[in-house]
């Protein structure tokens, strides 16, 4: 009996699936979407949002949800403050990342990290629109009726290792950033979204200080 | 030896488990320094239906260390590792100290209670030296654990205020070398 609703279980969640990607189709005019988004993302200086970051634990049917605050500003300058349920605070300022967790401090080179290095990249370049050029990924790109889906493929071993793709997706409205997931091998992920997001404010400087 | 100079004490060693922590699903702010190096992150620790707890540590921005199952029957799957921490010795040290905290003592050889003027002790014989369970007199507060080689402790660690059987704070540190665990449960 166990078999049987698993079975039905199976092709349910399959069937669900296969609706969701049905959605996306690949993207007619590629090079008319690429051209417009990076037009879009050259003119973007600064994003301020609130972010909600899924950390879906898919064997556990476990989802680790945690809130906070974006900002951006070019070139190389983020800073994430995550405030629920617990705080952490990372600044990305060109070459070096400073995080504060509770009471400790800590500063790294991005340089001496290659994964988060790879990451941040991946980060940056959504929201710089350079997300087609990076050469660490092979990059496919969908679209449905109110949204594009890129689909970002790791090409060397070390993303491989964590990731069997990064999906970007971007609002067809105003061509911004939505949500960012990334798939590992297990079937878990991380997935954020972008909500309330301004874009060209005036921010200052000591937002992204790192002291 | 460990625990030699303690004196026997009349009582059922099995007491101890009323200090068992229930983990159903919980989550812990968790800070790891390991030889002058510092990780945070979120470890959840989880039973499954099947009995089985998994325990999975990720950092703040959702990048996975480890996912570990223990199963009901003593049995131990590593789901997943980061390449650096992908060494069996601490693999193997991180199975003991949680084997420790969710008093996973199935391979005990023998086990005996022990008293000082302070304390109750109780003893778990292992393959290798013992888990220890150190309580007050009375039985009323664990005051910490043990994990001891044949000769001496080479690890302690506490468990604090329980809410519906889960504690709200954890430590591990190790004796022999720089290894401290702390948590500390995170309200959803």
């Amino acid at each position: 009996m166990h078999k049987i609703y698993f079975l039905v279980l199976i092709v349910f969640i399959t069937a669900d699936v296969k609706a969701q990607q049905g959605e996306y189709a690949p993207v007619k005019d590629l090079e008319k979407f690429k051209e417009q988004f990076t037009a879009v993302a050259a003119k973007v200086q600064t994003i301020k949002s609130d972010f909600t970051q899924e950390k879906n634990l898919s064997m556990l049917s476990e989802k680790i949800v945690s809130k906070g605050k974006f900002w951006f500003r070019k070139e190389n300058l983020l800073r994430m403050e995550y405030t629920k349920p617990y705080e952490y605070l990372m600044i990305l300022n060109k070459d070096n990342i400073y995080i504060k967790d509770g009471e400790k401090e800590s500063r790294v080179s991005v340089k001496s990290n290659k994964i988060f290095q790879q990451i941040n990249k991946i980060v940056i370049d959504c929201v710089e629109g350079e997300v087609f050029n990076n050469p660490d990924f092979n990059t496919t790109a969908f679209e449905s009726k109110t949204s594009y889906k890129v689909e970002l493929s790791p090409i060397g071993k070390t993303l491989k290792q964590f990731f069997t793709n990064i999906d970007v997706f971007i609002d067809k409205k105003d061509y911004s950033v939505t949500t960012i997931e990334m798939n590992e091998n297990s079937g878990d992920n991380t997935i954020l979204h972008f909500t309330d997001r301004e874009f060209n404010t005036v921010i200052p400087d000591a937002v992204f200080a790192i002291k | 030896m460990a625990y030699k100079n303690l004196q026997p004490a009349p009582g059922n060693v099995d007491y101890i488990n009323k200090f068992k922590p229930d983990f159903r699903s919980a989550l812990y702010k968790t800070e790891v320094d390991v030889e002058g190096h510092h990780l945070s992150g979120l470890l959840l620790i989880k039973t499954l239906p099947d009995s089985s707890i998994r325990i999975v540590f990720a950092n703040e921005v959702g990048f996975k260390f480890f996912d570990f199952e223990f199963r009901k029957d003593g049995g131990f799957k590593v789901y997943y590792i980061v390449k650096q921490m992908d060494k069996q010795p601490v693999i193997k040290t991180l199975r003991k100290d949680f084997d420790l905290l969710m008093f996973r003592n199935g391979d005990v050889k023998a086990s005996f209670l022990r008293k000082d003027d302070q304390n109750l002790y109780y003893i778990f014989k292992k393959q290798k030296g013992f888990f220890c369970y150190v309580t007050d007199p009375g039985g009323k507060e664990l005051k910490r654990m043990e994990i001891s080689s044949p000769r001496k402790p080479i690890v302690a660690g506490i468990m604090r205020n329980y809410k519906n059987g889960i504690p709200d704070t954890i430590g591990i540190a190790h004796e022999n070398f720089n290894f401290t665990i702390s948590l500390k449960k995170i309200e959803r």
